[in-house]
C-alpha cells in the first residue's frame, strides 16, 4: 500500500471508530435531552472521545498525541456533525489539545475552551485583551465573547496581548476577576462572555501569533467539516422524504421542480465536501500562511453558507412537519446558524479572503 | 368609549376614506393594549380575549359581516382600509376563524337555525372556533382528505385526524371538512361538519412548532357522533363551499405588513452592529427596501381590483410568493450580520422586538403555510399563463 493509500485507509477506520459516539443514522434523542441543560454537552463523551484519542489526534506523538493531521481532524468533525454531538471536540482537538498538550486535555477530562474572539464577525485573534505582570503574577484583563459551551469548562485559552506580542494565557474558572455571562443559542447550547479583570493566569504560548492564526485556521476548516457532516445527513433525511411522501398519488421527489431544488443543494454540499477537502490538505501540505488562510476561508464561507441552505430547503421540502420540533429536520437547522457563526461567519471569511487570496490572474 | 360617540355602521360606509381611516387609526390606537401590539409569536385566547372583547364591544369585530347579522358591513375597499390600519399598529391576531372563515360560510350557505344559533355566540366571544382541514397525508393535495363521516339515524360518526389545526387548543368548536362518498371523484365526496370540541372521541395534542410555540394542533377523531343538524350545505358540496370561501382575504398573505415591519427591525439590528453605514450592507438595504416597494405597487393593483368590485384572481398567488421570500431575504440578511449575536434565544440587547434568530427560524414557516410556494407557482403557471400539465 502506498503512503496516500495507508492514509486513506486510516481515516476511513476513524470515521467507523466515530459511531462509537455518533453513530451514522443513529437517533437524536441523546442531542435532546442535552438542549438547554448548563454545560450543553456531555462530560462522559467528551472524555469517550478522549479515551478514544481523538482529542490528542493534533498532538505530536512524542508529546503523547496521535500526531495525524488536519484531513483526519475534519473526518471526526464531519462524523461528529453528522450526529449533531454538541461536545466541543472542535475548540478542544484543534486548538486546547496543541497549545496544552497535557494527559487530562487530552483525556477529556479536564475541558479547556479558547476564548478568542472580541467582537462579532471576527476571523482572528485581534483585540485589546492584554496580560501583563504584577509583582511575581501574570494577570489578565479583557473581554471575549462567543466561546462555545463556555459554561462546561473548567478553563480558558485566552488569546492577550503582552507588549506587541500575541501571548495565550489559560484562565482557570472560579479565579477571582473572572466572570463568565452564557447565553442561549438556538440549538440549545449557549455562547459565554468572559470578562475578565486583573484575573490570575498562566502562559501557554508566547508570542504566538502566527500558531494562533494556524490553529484558528484549522478550527475553521474542522468546523466546516462539521457543517458538511450536518448537511449531509440533513440532505439524507429530506431525500428520504421526498421519495416517501405522497401527495397527488406520487412522491413528492417525482416532481420535477423538487428535483431540481435538490440537485442544487447536492452541488452545495459537494461545493463544500471539496472545500473543506482541499483546505485540509492545504494545511497538511504545510502551506504558507496566506495560502492556508485564503483555503479555510473558502471552507468556512461555503460550508456555513451550504448548511444554511441546505437546511433551510430541508424544512421548505418537508413542508408543514418541517416546522415543528418534533421533526429532527429542525435540530439541524438550529445546529447549521450556530456552527455558521463558530471560528468566523461567512461574512467574515468572505472578508479575509479578499485579503489573502493571491491576485486574480487575469491572463487565464 | 361611550355610546355616543361610536358611528352608526351607515356613516363609517359613507365616510370618505381618509376620514374612515382616521377614525379607525384614532380608536385603535386608544383601545388597542400596547402590551400586545407585534406579538413575537401568534397569541392564545387567554392573552387576546381582551382585544378581541374590545372589538366586539366597539362592534368591530366583523367588518365584512352584512350589518343584520352584527356585521360593521363595511365595503372591501373600507375593509381593507380597516385592515391596514389594524396591521399598521400591530394590533394582534385573535382567535378570528369564526369571524373569518365559519361566519361568513354560515352567512352565505347555513340555515337560518345554524346562522341564529352561531353567529351571536362568536360575535359574543362565546365559541371559538378552529379549522379542521389538512390532515397529516392531505395537506398540499388536501382534496385527498380521509377523515369520515358516516351518517348513522341522526348522526354523523366522524373518525380520522386533523392536523395544522391552529390554536385548536383554545377552541370550543371546530369546523371540518370530511368525506362522506369515498365512491365519488375525491372533491366531489366532501362534506362541511360544524363539531363541537367537548363531544366524547375528540382528542387535542398540541404540535410544538420549530419556533417553540403550540399554535398548531392534531385532532383525533375515533367514532364522534356529531348531530347530523350540524352539517352545513348540501352533502357532498363542502369543497365547492370552501373553495368559494377563499374570497378576497387571500389578499393578506401578501399583506405587505410583514416585510415593512422586518425592514424596520433590520435597519435597528443594522444601527446595533454598527453597519448601518457600511457600504455593502447598505446597497443590500436599498435593495430589500426597493423590493417591497414593488410589493406594495403591486398589492395596490389588486386592492384596486377589490375596490372596483372584483374578485380575485389567480394572479393573486404572485403577491404572496413575493412577499414571504422577501421577508425571508430580510431576515436572512438580519440574521447574518448580526453574526454571533444572531444566534441568541433571547433579544438583542434585551429589546423584545429585535430577535433576528427568532425572526430568521418564524420566517421559515410563511413559503409553507396558505399554500406553500411551490404550489403557488404552479397556481400561477397553469392558471396565469395557462402552460400545460
Amino acid at each position: 500500500m502506498s503512503a496516500v493509500e495507508d492514509r486513506a485507509e486510516g481515516i476511513r477506520l476513524l470515521r467507523d471508530s466515530a459511531a462509537a459516539i455518533s453513530p451514522r443514522n443513529g437517533p437524536l434523542g441523546r442531542v435532546r435531552a442535552l438542549r438547554s441543560t448548563e454545560a450543553g454537552f456531555d462530560r462522559a463523551v467528551l472524555a469517550e472521545m478522549g479515551a478514544l484519542g481523538w482529542l490528542g489526534l493534533r498532538v505530536a506523538e512524542e508529546a503523547g498525541g496521535a500526531g495525524l493531521g488536519v484531513a483526519e481532524l475534519c473526518a471526526l468533525a464531519e462524523e461528529l456533525g453528522h450526529g449533531l454531538a454538541p461536545e466541543p471536540f472542535v475548540a478542544v482537538a484543534a486548538i486546547a489539545a496543541p497549545l496544552v498538550p497535557e494527559e487530562d486535555v487530552i483525556a477529556g477530562a479536564r475541558v479547556l475552551l479558547p476564548a478568542w474572539a472580541e467582537k462579532p464577525h471576527a476571523v482572528d485573534a485581534s483585540g485589546t485583551t492584554s496580560a501583563a505582570i504584577d509583582g511575581a503574577t501574570l494577570r489578565v484583563t479583557g473581554r471575549k465573547i462567543a466561546v462555545p459551551m463556555a459554561a462546561g469548562a473548567d478553563g480558558f485559552l485566552v488569546t492577550a496581548r503582552e507588549g506587541d506580542a500575541l501571548s495565550v494565557v489559560l484562565v482557570e474558572t472560579g479565579v477571582p476577576g473572572v466572570t463568565l455571562h452564557a447565553e442561549s443559542t438556538v440549538d440549545g447550547g449557549h455562547l459565554g462572555t468572559l470578562t475578565l479583570e486583573a484575573a490570575r493566569c498562566v502562559r501557554v504560548a508566547e508570542d504566538a501569533s502566527s500558531r494562533i492564526a494556524r490553529l484558528l485556521d484549522e478550527a475553521a476548516i474542522a468546523t466546516a467539516a462539521e457543517l458538511v457532516g450536518l448537511m449531509d445527513r440533513a440532505f439524507a433525511i429530506t431525500l428520504d422524504y421526498l421519495n416517501t411522501r405522497q401527495q397527488f398519488g406520487k412522491p413528492i421527489g417525482a416532481f420535477q421542480v423538487l428535483q431540481h431544488r435538490a440537485a442544487d443543494l447536492k452541488i452545495q454540499l459537494e461545493l463544500a465536501r471539496a472545500a473543506v477537502s482541499h483546505a485540509a490538505s492545504v494545511c497538511d501540505d504545510g502551506a504558507p500562511a496566506a495560502q492556508r488562510a485564503a483555503a479555510a476561508s473558502l471552507a468556512k464561507a461555503r460550508a456555513s453558507d451550504a448548511a444554511l441552505t441546505v437546511t433551510r430547503q430541508a424544512i421548505q421540502l418537508h413542508g408543514g412537519i418541517g416546522y415543528t420540533d418534533e421533526a429532527d429536520i429542525g435540530l439541524f437547522l438550529r445546529r447549521a446558524m450556530v456552527l455558521a457563526a463558530c471560528f468566523g461567519t461567512a461574512t467574515a471569511h468572505r472578508r479575509r479572503y479578499a485579503e489573502a487570496a493571491p491576485p486574480l490572474d487575469v491572463d487565464a | 368609549m361611550n355610546e355616543m360617540t361610536r358611528p352608526a355602521p351607515d356613516d363609517l360606509n359613507a365616510m370618505p376614506d381618509d376620514a374612515f381611516r382616521t377614525h379607525v387609526r384614532g380608536w385603535i390606537q386608544a383601545n388597542c393594549p400596547p402590551e400586545l401590539r407585534h406579538p413575537p409569536k401568534r397569541l392564545h385566547w387567554s392573552q387576546s380575549k381582551p382585544w378581541y372583547m374590545a372589538l366586539a364591544k366597539q362592534g368591530w369585530l366583523a367588518p365584512g359581516w352584512p350589518r343584520e347579522v352584527g356585521g360593521m358591513g363595511l365595503s372591501p375597499s373600507k375593509q381593507i382600509i380597516f385592515i391596514e390600519e389594524l396591521e399598521r399598529h400591530g394590533a394582534p391576531r385573535t382567535n378570528d376563524m369564526g369571524i373569518t372563515m365559519i361566519g361568513p360560510l354560515l352567512i352565505r350557505y347555513g340555515t337560518d337555525a345554524q346562522r341564529a344559533r352561531f353567529l351571536p355566540r362568536i360575535l359574543a366571544g362565546e365559541d371559538i372556533w378552529c379549522q379542521g382541514y389538512s390532515e397529516p397525508n392531505a395537506g398540499s393535495d388536501l382534496a385527498s382528505l380521509r377523515t369520515e363521516a358516516v351518517l348513522e339515524g341522526g348522526h354523523y360518526v366522524v373518525n380520522g385526524s386533523k392536523i395544522w389545526t391552529t390554536l385548536a387548543n383554545d377552541a370550543n368548536w371546530i369546523f371540518l371538512l370530511v368525506r362522506t362518498d369515498r365512491q365519488a371523484k375525491k372533491q366531489d365526496g366532501i362534506s362541511f361538519l360544524l363539531c363541537p370540541m367537548d363531544l366524547p372521541g375528540i382528542t387535542v395534542r398540541p404540535i410544538v412548532t420549530l419556533d417553540m410555540h403550540d399554535e398548531f394542533c392534531e385532532v383525533f377523531f375515533d367514532n364522534v357522533r356529531v348531530p347530523a343538524e350540524n352539517l352545513v350545505g348540501q352533502p357532498n358540496k363542502g369543497w365547492t363551499m370552501a373553495k368559494a370561501l377563499l374570497g378576497f382575504e387571500r389578499i393578506f398573505l401578501g399583506s405587505p405588513k410583514q416585510s415593512t415591519y422586518a425592514l424596520a427591525k433590520l435597519a435597528q439590528v443594522a444601527e446595533h452592529m454598527g453597519v448601518a453605514d457600511d457600504p455593502v450592507f447598505a446597497e443590500r438595504f436599498t435593495r430589500l427596501r426597493m423590493d417591497l416597494e414593488d410589493l406594495k405597487a403591486l398589492y395596490e393593483t389588486q386592492v384596486a381590483k377589490l375596490r372596483r368590485g372584483e374578485e380575485l384572481g389567480a394572479d393573486v398567488s404572485m403577491l404572496k410568493v413575493w412577499q414571504s421570500e422577501l421577508y425571508q431575504r430580510i431576515t436572512e440578511t438580519a440574521f447574518e450580520i448580526a453574526g454571533e449575536e444572531g444566534v441568541m434565544v433571547n433579544p438583542i440587547g434585551g429589546n423584545r422586538s429585535l430577535n433576528p434568530a427568532a425572526s430568521f427560524i418564524q420566517s421559515r414557516v410563511v413559503s409553507i403555510y396558505g399554500g406553500s410556494n411551490e404550489i403557488q407557482r404552479g397556481i400561477i403557471a397553469k392558471n396565469v399563463l395557462g402552460l400545460p400539465g
